[in-house]
């Protein structure tokens, strides 16, 4: 391997940009590669047209006497024009593979730019979650912080009692608050009970999923989500994709990592509730019994 | 004049797997070129005409079965490994009738990847398209 295979990708960017002409630049951008192939290609064409038309001046009988000869001359223009071929081409070539590591800079930085995206969206929702306890609170900032990080227009939060599972908090269709599912009923509760995500895109197999109501069978673009804490399901996000946008693996991804922090959070504010209510008993044993003596 | 080297196209999101697989194939004297979502890969597949794909099917945007979809339907030749999470037989069909030459399990190892695309890059236009199956052995259950 050659030691120039070895440089990085900076270095081998600039040498590209040096040899092909762009002098004045430190990181050239993909905008000055693509307008210098440009002007290259307008002096090759203007560089051409000029030797086609020595040519023909030089072929073109005159009677007059040159210092060189006719062969000569044209022999000077083809050798000229060969030469600035093979710079032209020697530049394309350079410029070609500046405009390649440069849209690989390009790529590479639009992928963290999306992940460091992403970790913040993810860091706000958390730190939002984490300043909440009262659960109805906590629910509508998860619903919220979800279709902030898809760009959903809807959705719901199930959790689970006992058997089933309560439609807690909703974003859109409001009348389904209190709803009770069974687990292992509809797609919410297929999530619940098999403790895995689903993506719903189009129509949905109610042989797949039993007990499903009959106003489901077709959601354009939707994902459920368990959302387990300490290997217990606490309860099912669901999450509506706007009208013409789908959902794909990729957001299903993204909104996994949020969910798992959601299930903390819930269970956490559950709790908090449990602890509250308990001291609400307590103190009212106590003034009972306070009373009584 | 030394050969031209093989070009492959890394198209994942994932800028950690991004930047490992350029540098493994760099070292395998690859020319590695990046995309990292479906309409950039399609573009950069139709402008440089890699000698292979390696291709992520959980991408932002236009996702990887669309990219297989469009290129099946484009008649493109150019062998593609196709990398997912899913390891279900239902995918690997779906790939395979898509014309993908591979498909790989994630997480995978790094070599066994780069032994597929290697091959993916090597093969021989006469030979019978090969198919590897989660990457020469690799356990799929």
């Amino acid at each position: 391997m050659f030691e120039r295979d070895k440089a990085p990708d900076g270095d081998r960017l600039r040498r590209e940009a040096r040899v092909a002409g762009l002098r004045d630049f430190r990181m050239p951008s993909l905008e000055a590669v693509e307008r210098r192939r440009l002007r290259l290609w307008l002096v090759t064409t203007i560089v051409l047209i000029v030797v086609a038309a020595g040519v023909m001046v030089v072929v073109r009988p005159t009677g007059s006497s040159s210092v060189l000869s006719e062969p000569m001359l044209r022999l000077a223009i083809f050798v000229l024009a060969l030469a600035f071929c093979v710079y032209a081409i020697e530049k394309e070539f350079r410029l070609g593979r500046a405009t390649r590591l440069l849209t690989d800079e390009r790529v590479l930085t639009a992928a963290l730019t999306n992940r460091l995206h992403e970790a913040s969206l993810l860091l706000d929702a958390g730190r939002a979650m984490n300043a909440v306890l009262d659960l109805p609170e906590l629910l509508e900032t998860v619903l919220r912080s979800a279709c902030d990080l898809l760009d959903a227009n809807g959705g719901s939060i199930m959790l689970v009692e006992g058997d089933d599972l309560v439609t807690l908090c909703v974003r859109g269709r409001q009348e389904a608050v209190g709803a009770r599912l069974r687990l292992g009923d509809g797609v919410a509760g297929h999530v619940a009970l098999r403790r895995e995500p689903v993506l719903i895109d189009g129509h949905v197999d109610p042989k797949e999923f039993p007990g499903l109501a009959d106003r489901d069978p077709y959601v354009e673009s939707a994902m459920s989500l368990p959302l387990i804490h300490r290997d217990e399901v606490v309860g099912v996000l669901n999450v509506n994709a706007a009208a013409g946008r789908g959902f794909t693996e990729y957001d299903l991804r993204a909104v996994a990592v949020f969910a798992e922090q959601a299930a903390t959070a819930v269970a956490n504010a559950r709790l908090y509730e449990a602890e509250r209510a308990h001291v609400a008993q307590l103190i009212e044993l106590r003034e009972a019994v306070g009373e009584a003596g | 004049m030394s050969p031209r080297k093989p070009r492959v196209l890394i198209v994942e999101d994932d800028p950690d797997l991004l930047v490992v697989l350029r540098v493994n194939l760099t070292a395998m004297g690859v020319e590695p070129i990046l995309a990292g979502d479906g309409r950039t890969a399609i573009s950069r597949i139709q402008a440089e005409s890699p000698d292979a794909v390696v291709l992520d099917v959980m991408l932002p945007g236009i996702d990887g079965w669309s990219v297989l979809e469009d290129l099946h339907a484009l008649g493109d030749p150019v062998p593609i490994v196709v990398c997912s999470a899913k390891k279900d037989v239902e995918d690997m069909d779906r790939a395979r009738e898509l014309g993908a030459s591979g498909y790989v399990v994630k997480p995978f190892d790094i070599d066994r990847l780069v032994d597929a695309v290697m091959e993916a890059v090597g093969r021989n236009t006469d030979a019978e398209p090969g198919w590897q199956l989660g990457v020469q052995g690799t356990e799929l259950a």
